[in-house]
């Protein structure tokens, strides 16, 4: 016995989620008044009718779900300077409810890893209540791409990690509905339909390194030629970690005025040369080669002895977005 | 945006009456002593005017007048000695240059025209000062306030997104494989000759296309490694100024013709020797891609050696700005709307930059932060100063390889912003970047006969 839904009802629920103010994110088509953006790639983005919805057709959207619980920029607090005195702002509480909605399991699966790192030393109150605010709900893969391989870092394509509730592809447009925590059971009550069917596998990508070999090479590997080797190709840019579940780096600063401004949060990413830079002028990683070990370090060795948790999905966003084809997957399988 | 608000006063009562903020970067031998003999001449014109003194117009950063929209101006007056009249030669004349190109920029991003005004006015003509500054109190009274810098007009303004069960969508491009029969011949002939050049010690490292993406082939054993096919998109010319590529030796690198362009723009800038880098073109037949449509170099002009074939010919130059014309095509509001719209999408990756041949900077203008020229943020403002900042400093230097489009994970066609300046340079001052390499920088020059009718 499993529980479903229609698509045409589960358009119509996603309809009233946005007609009770909630904020509704889910992949979509992006359209222009002259064209479609390039390709017609998805982007999970905010849903202003049902009808954005896009529930197939693509592997993964070009961008990842974090960034709608870790903005890519982000106000901490306002300030405005008066005489001798400086005067702080507070910002606006988070209220409006949102539901991330048909997310990859591999973006999901990214937040129970990323809370780890916003709650370690410093609980950070922004991420916090975003993510107590957001109910996710999943759409278990039914197809991959070569840059997929959520099965190499303990992941399937449909993991329930991170979600609240998940929807597998049954065909002629029906959906199983799990339901997997209260707030999931939430927003479909009473909308679900008992039926005899259930999704069958879907079909993972198989298997492309071992992780725990990963983990012993970076450490016994810090100054291998196979770095330089493998990434002298990286320019340097941030698309990997911009487009990445699992980074989370990010920057502070400030911007105003001399008599206002606001001090905000930007992403980061390890592959920029300013990211390491020090005010000597030194780089302790000097070289892109340094800069993609640190990535593949901090994903395999660093985080997992810090945090138990490899901090990498396998979504393979890094691979699809990097202009000259390097990714966590195409480093890691030529080891 | 918050700093716009707060400037109109969102706290209090609306203002009974719109006083327009005018912002006036002025030079400080012509135009302000033109002001400052208004003032002592007694002449009297409105006190909207802000001024801002700067040495001479051809200190005026663009981005001034941009950053003046963004705290709150309703109208811009740039203005300077008359030509002939710069206290340094030829500041007026490299200013003069460069507006009409920026110009064209702001136009395809949405600005509105109107409100941005150049002037002439000498340390004499405290008469047109006031003139200038009443009439365009006016003409800014009567437009109103600033209001639709990086506006968006909802989601109303664009056609309904397509479902995708009627337009499929296509996946983001899957890795690299798989070969094209009809180049096969070529890609023999490549690795051959790559596997010579390396023997006989002429190379050190062939930077070319691999599986994957780019390869750095050192021995020629390793030749293998190297493919020729539809999918080799990269203009590898990127390579040449890296520091780790540089430390390898002297290098052939593979180009298509539409890369090869970049080689005569960088060496131009002097920024590369050209006979310490061998060049291998490949004929092309095309590799899919919007620029391919309108493009004229199958055949590199200048590579060492040329290998395979090519039965396409240039088509006619008509098409070459056919991109542009939907976008020109939306009024100004609309296209402001579509870039603020675009724009929200970029997260400040920087993809764009490191593709590009011609971004060779030690430390990119973005990257200071004492003062921050543009802010990081991705915002509304952070994100039209850096695609602002980026597209203008390619002014008259951008070969159209498209890398950056190609490479912008949100997708964004930034390579309109490129074609408008592209478009700008050839049809003003007949430059096409890359095509000669005995031209003069267009940015670098300036010439007596550049037009002027824009200015006053």
């Amino acid at each position: 016995m499993s529980a479903t839904i229609s698509e045409t009802a589960l358009r119509e629920l996603v309809a009233g989620w946005i007609a009770q103010g909630k904020r509704v994110v889910g992949p979509r088509v992006i359209a222009s008044p002259i064209g479609p953006a390039r390709d017609g790639r998805v982007f999970y983005a905010p849903l202003q009718s049902s009808d954005q919805l896009a529930l197939e057709g693509f592997i993964h959207p070009a961008n990842a779900m974090k960034e709608f619980l870790f903005p890519k920029h982000e106000e901490l607090y306002g300030y405005r300077i008066t005489g001798k005195g400086i005067e702080l702002k507070e910002v606006e509480s988070l209220r409006a409810e949102q539901v991330l909605i048909a997310g990859r399991p591999c973006d999901a699966a990214a937040l129970p890893i990323l809370d780890k790192v916003f709650n370690w030393d410093y609980k950070d109150e922004l991420y916090n209540t975003r993510r107590q605010l957001t109910t996710i709900i999943t759409l278990a893969c039914t197809e991959h791409d070569d840059a997929c391989f959520c099965t190499s870092v303990g992941l399937a394509p449909d993991a329930e990690r991170g979600s609240d509730a998940m929807l597998l592809r049954l065909g002629d447009g029906e959906y199983e509905v799990r339901c997997l925590t209260e707030k999931g059971k939430a927003l479909f009550d009473g909308k679900l339909k008992a039926s005899e069917r259930g999704a069958s596998l879907p079909s993972a990508p198989e298997k492309r390194f071992d992780a725990e070999k990963v983990r012993a090479f970076v450490k016994e590997n810090f100054d291998s030629p196979f770095w330089p080797a493998q990434t002298l190709a990286c320019l340097g840019c941030g698309a990997c970690a911009y487009t990445c579940p699992t980074c989370h780096c990010f920057d502070i600063v400030d911007e105003g005025n001399i008599e206002r401004g606001v001090r905000a949060r930007n992403w980061d990413s390890c592959q920029f040369r300013m990211f390491t830079l020090h005010a000597s002028g030194h780089n302790p990683r000097p070289n892109q080669p340094a800069r993609q070990r640190q990535r593949i370090d901090h994903k395999f060795r660093i985080y997992p002895e810090k945090f138990g948790e490899i901090l990498c999905t396998g979504c393979g966003n890094c691979t699809r977005n990097c202009p000259e084809g390097i990714g966590v997957l195409s480093v890691l399988s030529a080891l | 945006m918050s700093e716009r608000a707060e400037n109109r006063g969102s706290t209090g009562v609306p203002p009974v009456q719109f006083e327009p903020k005018i912002v006036a970067f002025v030079c400080n031998w012509c135009t302000y002593l033109g002001a400052d003999l208004a003032g002592t001449t007694r002449l009297e014109y409105p006190p909207n005017v802000r001024i801002v003194r700067l040495p001479c117009t051809g200190r005026i950063d663009f981005n001034l007048i941009v950053k003046a929209f963004e705290i709150g101006a309703d109208s811009v007056l740039v203005s300077g000695c008359h030509p002939g009249d710069c206290h340094y030669t030829s500041g007026n004349y490299h200013a003069r240059r460069r507006w009409i190109l920026f110009r064209e920029l702001l136009q395809a991003l949405g600005f509105e025209m109107e409100r941005i005004h150049f002037t002439w006015i000498s340390a004499a003509e405290g008469h047109k000062w006031q003139e200038v500054v009443k009439e365009i109190t006016e003409k800014t009274r009567q437009m109103g306030p600033y209001k639709e810098l990086y506006r968006r007009n909802g989601e109303a303004a664009s056609p309904a997104s397509p479902r995708p069960s009627t337009t499929p969508a296509v996946s983001p491009e899957p890795l690299r494989s798989g070969t094209s029969e009809p180049s096969a011949a070529a890609e023999q002939e490549l690795r051959d000759t790559c596997r010579r050049l390396l023997a006989e010690d002429k190379v050190k490292v062939v930077i070319g296309y691999g599986k994957r993406g780019p390869v750095f082939i050192t021995k020629p054993e390793d030749v293998e490694k190297l493919v020729w096919n539809d999918e080799c998109l990269a203009n590898l010319t990127v390579y040449l100024k890296r520091k780790e590529i540089k430390a390898l030796g002297r290098p052939a690198i593979v180009v298509k013709g539409c890369d090869e362009r970049a080689l005569v723009v960088l060496e131009e800038e002097s920024q590369l020797e050209r006979k310490e880098i061998h060049v291998i073109g490949m004929a092309c037949q095309g590799m899919g891609e919007p620029k391919c449509e309108a493009c004229e170099v199958h055949l590199p002009r200048f590579a060492d050696e040329v290998i395979g074939a090519t039965d396409k010919h240039a088509p006619g130059t008509a098409d070459r700005w056919k991109a542009l014309e939907s976008l020109m095509a939306l009024t100004t509001p609309q296209r402001m709307s579509y870039w603020a719209t675009e724009f929200e999408r970029c997260v400040k990756c920087y993809a764009c930059r490191q593709v590009c041949p011609m971004c060779y900077c030690e430390r990119c203008l973005v990257d200071k932060n004492r003062p921050t020229v543009i802010e990081p943020s991705a915002t509304d403002k952070g994100n039209f100063g850096w695609h602002i900042l980026r597209a203008f400093h390619l002014a008259g230097r951008c070969i159209g390889c498209d890398e950056c489009t190609r490479a912008c994970p949100a997708g964004i066609d930034l390579r309109l912003l490129n074609l408008t300046l592209a478009k700008a340079a050839e049809e003003q001052f007949a430059y096409r970047a890359g095509v000669d390499p005995k031209a003069e920088p267009l940015i670098g020059a300036y010439s007596l006969q550049d037009k002027e009718n824009f200015i006053r």
